[in-house]
Parts: structure tokens; C-alpha cells; sequence
């Protein structure tokens, strides 16, 4: 139940203000009513399309993380797709990834950390030391194991 | 092509172990060539997200296509990962699918 996903949607630039605003208070009302909630709200302004959609050549992207269940995004995706303000949307599914990027970074630092007490120094990177790191040459060396 | 891009990775793997050099006497070539590194793994990028255009973009050239691994020398992982990132991407046009 408790998924993390990420919404973005592209608002039609005739859509002044206050209807940008009320389409997240229409998606936050959802998300109340079904059992979940907007960790994060990020507004990107007004953004060129990279391509015309329909006769659009602009749209305010906007950009939330729901925490909450898949019947709630399956609602919200229903809702955006009848808004005809809304122009594009996205919704994508982060808390596993999240966990991979997060165990993978530990991964690193973990071996980083005993390559260099094996070597006798002191386990964090000193700040004198140079940006070259031996660190950089083995994972050059892995490379090919990873491709495999 | 199975049997193409098997034989390009063993190449790599190869030149890989001989630490990096290649010029043995197997093959000539007289042209020096640069090995080529996953830049996501070189620079130890875990997150490939589509909202990050920035990094996206060198990876679709002026057609708007994506760059085969053959020229940019991602992994195959980070190239799959870089994938969907861009067709994400695409969808919300950030990105283009064509240029003309």
C-alpha cells in the first residue's frame, strides 16, 4: 500500500494560475479520499515543449510525489485523462528504484571504504588527497564484468 | 547481430584484462583508437531520471535518435536504464522523438 510514485503533468499554458492551482487541490482531494498523500509539490513554470501537442507549443509542468496505493493512481490517471486543461501527464512508480539507487550507493562507499583500510589508510577520503583516486582505475577494471 | 555484438564485448572484455592496451600483434590497426568507457559508470551516476534533461541530451543527437551504444560506449545496463529514462522523456516533451 504504502508505493511511492511520482506524477508529472503538462498544463495547457491558456491555464491561468489559479486553475493550475486548482487541479492540485483536485488531485490532493483525491489522494486524501483514497488513502494516500502529496509528500511534494514542485511547480516548473511555464517550459517550451520540445515537440507541438496538438496546437501547443508551451505548458506548465508540475510535478508531485504521492505516496499512496496503485487504486489511487489508477483513479488519478482516469481524472487527468478526462481534464482537457491537462495536456500531457506521466506517472511512474519510484520507491523501488529508489531503494536500488540507495543500495547501490552504500554498496559503493561500503567497498571504497574497506579497499582503502586494506591499504592502511584512514577509511574517508582526506581532503588533501588528489582527484585521481586508485578507486577510479579498479572500477574501470570492472566494467567488462558488468557488461557480461 | 547476436553473433556481431558477442564477439565486439569479447574484443572489449579482452582488452580489458590486457589493461586497456590494445596493438597486439592479432590484430592491426594503424589507427589509434580510444577505449571507450560508460560515462554513468565513470562518473558513478546511480540515478538515470527522465527530468533530468541535461544529462539526457548529449544521447540523442541532432535526429533526436538515440546514440547506440557502439558510439557512446555506455554499458548495457546504464544504456537500458538511459532508455527508458528517454522515453519518458518523450513523453512529456522534454525530449524530442524527431528532428528535422
Amino acid at each position: 500500500m504504502n508505493r511511492k510514485y511520482e506524477l508529472v503533468y503538462v498544463v495547457s499554458p491558456d491555464a491561468t494560475d489559479a486553475q493550475v492551482g486548482d487541479l492540485h487541490s483536485q488531485v490532493e482531494q483525491i489522494a486524501q479520499r483514497l488513502g494516500g498523500k502529496i509528500d511534494k509539490t514542485d511547480n516548473w513554470g511555464r517550459r517550451k515543449l520540445a515537440y507541438e501537442i496538438g496546437r501547443h507549443k508551451e505548458g506548465t509542468y508540475v510535478l508531485e510525489t504521492i505516496d499512496g496505493g496503485g487504486e489511487l493512481m489508477k483513479e488519478i490517471d482516469r481524472r487527468l485523462k478526462v481534464s482537457d486543461l491537462i495536456i500531457r501527464h506521466l506517472i511512474v512508480r519510484i520507491d523501488e528504484d529508489q531503494t536500488k539507487i540507495e543500495r547501490t550507493r552504500s554498496k559503493r562507499t561500503d567497498s571504497t571504504r574497506r579497499r582503502r583500510v586494506a591499504r592502511g589508510l584512514p577509511p574517508d577520503r582526506q581532503p588533501g588527497e588528489g582527484q585521481r583516486s586508485d578507486m577510479e582505475d579498479d572500477d574501470r577494471f570492472d566494467l567488462p564484468e558488468v557488461e557480461r | 547481430m547476436n553473433g556481431k555484438r558477442g564477439f565486439g564485448g569479447g574484443g572489449r572484455g579482452k582488452a580489458g584484462a590486457q589493461g586497456g592496451q590494445q596493438g597486439k600483434d592479432g590484430q592491426r590497426r594503424p589507427m589509434f583508437r580510444r577505449r571507450k568507457v560508460c560515462k554513468f559508470c565513470a562518473d558513478k551516476i546511480d540515478d538515470i531520471n527522465y527530468k533530468d534533461t541535461k544529462l539526457l541530451m548529449p544521447f540523442v543527437p541532432e535526429r533526436a535518435k538515440i546514440l547506440p551504444r557502439r558510439i557512446s560506449g555506455t554499458c548495457a545496463m546504464h544504456q537500458r536504464k538511459l532508455r527508458t529514462a528517454i522515453m519518458r522523456a518523450r513523453q512529456l516533451a522534454l525530449i524530442p522523438y524527431t528532428a528535422e
